[in-house]
């Protein structure tokens, strides 16, 4: 495993493209927290500086920073092309790693920016939280950052699907594209197409980014103004409900399992040529 | 001697391409065997199956006397078509990828980089390398942890004729360091200098082999004219002295017999009272020997 992790070291932290597009993700990530605040002023009334309080926070900025996923399954779908374009996969191989290994080292990997992402998160949540909630209890701070978990399971579903995509069509440019449009096209077509029917809750984008749904702004910004006064939600019919969340986390497990499955069989039959 | 790599019933198509058609090959300890065949007979396919890189339709194959696994490629060096490494990382690096597979220090990296001469360029990127450096870190490669067997696929493909030489001579080394090899090669010199046993493929169908002396051995061919060159025929096929008579623009073209020497044929005319006044050793080379086997059918 040391071994396997190791290598993917040697190749990744030399190589450019990879530690500028994780450069992109770590600054856009950051920055883009940072300009929250900043439009902040320009909105009257509301606040956007209660949500970065505790324990709201942790809700927001994971539903917030959900899309910078996006970002480590195109970083996931470059290397992984890359092996096929410098036939690097070949020489893994007739030096002695398996094809089950060719798979493990890309798994750890995901693994290892998995929780990359995840630590990011949560510092920059906590940092957030500690400088605008105004009382701090240890409960309150750390209620709701289970959440956390929930990311890390986003974060290595959205990688698994772009690992499937890299070694089936094998092309970076067209891995990416396809990635892409399944994420920003397809999958949000569909989910208009079959507005009417439950099934569209099912589609595998749409229940990752379920995974960390929008939190209940409206309940936020409610506390806010003290107003006893309870909006009628279902009324406003602002936040769509879905699938309970145990169904929807299984079935981004089931997902993320069949693209790993599929992965491995891939690997296990191509030509390394 | 022991069994390094034995093939039983190797078949592989690329859709209506038959590769390689029921191939069986035994290879055993210490020996130099080289795979010679003319472009697209199936050596690279053989080559690439044995080494895990492609799935066979049918047969299988052992390395040691085991069932394949990915754990005894790590003890055979191989090279296969051009080498392929990170062309972002430097030889040194690149190396160090190999060693970490292989389970082995990074202190042979030097040694090996030393041997195929690019130890000088060990800071540079791969992608910088000229083709023939390439090869020659193919050939490092193979090399990293002192590896028993070694797998080379046309290990001299597009060097100049410096770089062939040097290729060469750091395999020939290898093969007297009593290692196996396993060498696939379209140019027959190159089979005959280095190694000891042959097998001749064409179109994925395996045409004969054994020892490269019996297989390409060379027969010595003499052209000769006397004033009666149709008598002399007549009793020559009477001798034991040749093995074929043709005649050719009024010579006679004979292919000797094993150990007869050029002079025991003018002897032997004399003592029929017949003078040769044109003789010419005409040795016939290999290459169209080779040629020869590969274009029956």
């Amino acid at each position: 495993m040391r071994r396997l992790l190791h290598i993917e070291q040697v190749k990744l932290l030399n190589y450019n493209p990879f530690r500028i597009t994780l450069g992109i993700y770590f600054i856009a990530f950051t920055l883009g927290l940072l300009i929250y605040p900043a439009v902040d002023k320009e909105i009257p009334v509301i606040s956007l500086s209660d949500l970065f309080r505790f324990p709201d926070v942790w809700m927001f900025l994971t539903w917030v920073t959900e899309p910078y996923n996006v970002l480590l399954a195109l970083i996931i779908i470059m290397i992984t092309t890359k092996e096929f374009n410098n036939h690097t996969f070949k020489t893994q191989l007739i030096f002695g790693l398996s094809r089950t290994e060719l798979l493990l080292q890309k798994l750890l990997l995901i693994a290892v920016l998995a929780v990359f992402a995840t630590l990011l998160l949560g510092l920059t949540s906590l940092t957030l939280g500690l400088i605008y909630s105004y009382k701090i209890t240890f409960k309150i701070a750390l209620e709701n950052t289970w959440v956390l978990s929930r990311y890390l399971i986003s974060s290595f579903a959205y990688m698994s699907m772009g690992l499937l995509i890299a070694l089936l069509i094998k092309n970076t440019a067209l891995s990416l594209l396809t990635f892409l449009a399944m994420r920003v096209f397809v999958d949000p077509v569909l989910f208009l197409v079959l507005r009417k029917y439950e099934v569209k809750w099912y589609l595998p984008f749409r229940t990752t980014t379920q995974l960390t749904p929008m939190p209940d702004l409206i309940e936020i910004f409610q506390k806010k103004v003290n107003s006893s006064e309870t909006i009628d939600e279902a009324a406003l019919d602002l936040l769509p409900k879905g699938l309970p969340a145990w169904l929807n986390l299984g079935l981004v497990l089931l997902y993320t399992g069949l693209a790993l499955y599929f992965s491995y069989r891939l690997l296990q039959r191509r030509r390394f040529t | 001697m022991k069994e390094i790599l034995s093939i039983r019933g190797l078949s592989k198509s690329y859709k209506n391409i038959k590769a390689i058609q029921n191939l069986n090959l035994e290879i055993s300890e210490g020996q130099a065997y080289g795979i010679l065949g003319p472009n697209g007979s199936g050596k690279t396919t053989t080559l690439s199956i044995v080494t895990g890189i492609i799935h066979q339709d049918q047969g299988s194959f052992s390395w040691f006397g085991k069932a394949p696994d990915a754990n005894q490629r790590k003890e055979i060096g191989s090279l296969i078509e051009t080498p392929h490494f990170y062309p972002y990382l430097n030889l040194t690096k690149n190396l160090q990828i190999i060693c970490d597979i292989k389970g082995i220090s990074y202190k042979d990296i030097y040694r090996v980089l030393e041997s195929a001469r690019l130890a000088e360029r060990r800071k540079s990127r791969f992608s910088t390398l000229s083709l023939g450096m390439k090869q020659r870190l193919g050939i490092a490669a193979a090399l990293l942890g002192n590896p028993s067997v070694l797998v080379l696929d046309e290990p001299t493909n597009g060097l100049d004729p410096e770089g062939i030489a040097e290729v060469r001579e750091i395999v020939i080394q290898q093969v007297e360091l009593g290692k196996t090899l396993i060498l696939a090669s379209h140019i027959l010199s190159e089979v005959e200098k280095i190694c000891n046993h042959v097998a001749i493929l064409k179109k994925g169908e395996l045409l004969a082999n054994g020892p490269v002396k019996e297989l390409l051995a060379e027969d010595e061919i003499i052209e000769i004219s006397c004033d009666r060159n149709e008598e002399l025929k007549v009793k020559l096929e009477g001798s034991e002295l040749v093995k074929e008579i043709e005649t050719e623009n009024g010579l006679l073209v004979l292919t000797l017999n094993e150990n007869i020497t050029p002079a025991e044929i003018n002897a032997f005319a004399f003592s029929n009272e017949m003078v040769i006044y044109h003789m010419l050793s005409r040795k016939r080379s290999l290459e169209s020997q080779f040629l020869e086997l590969v274009k029956e059918e």
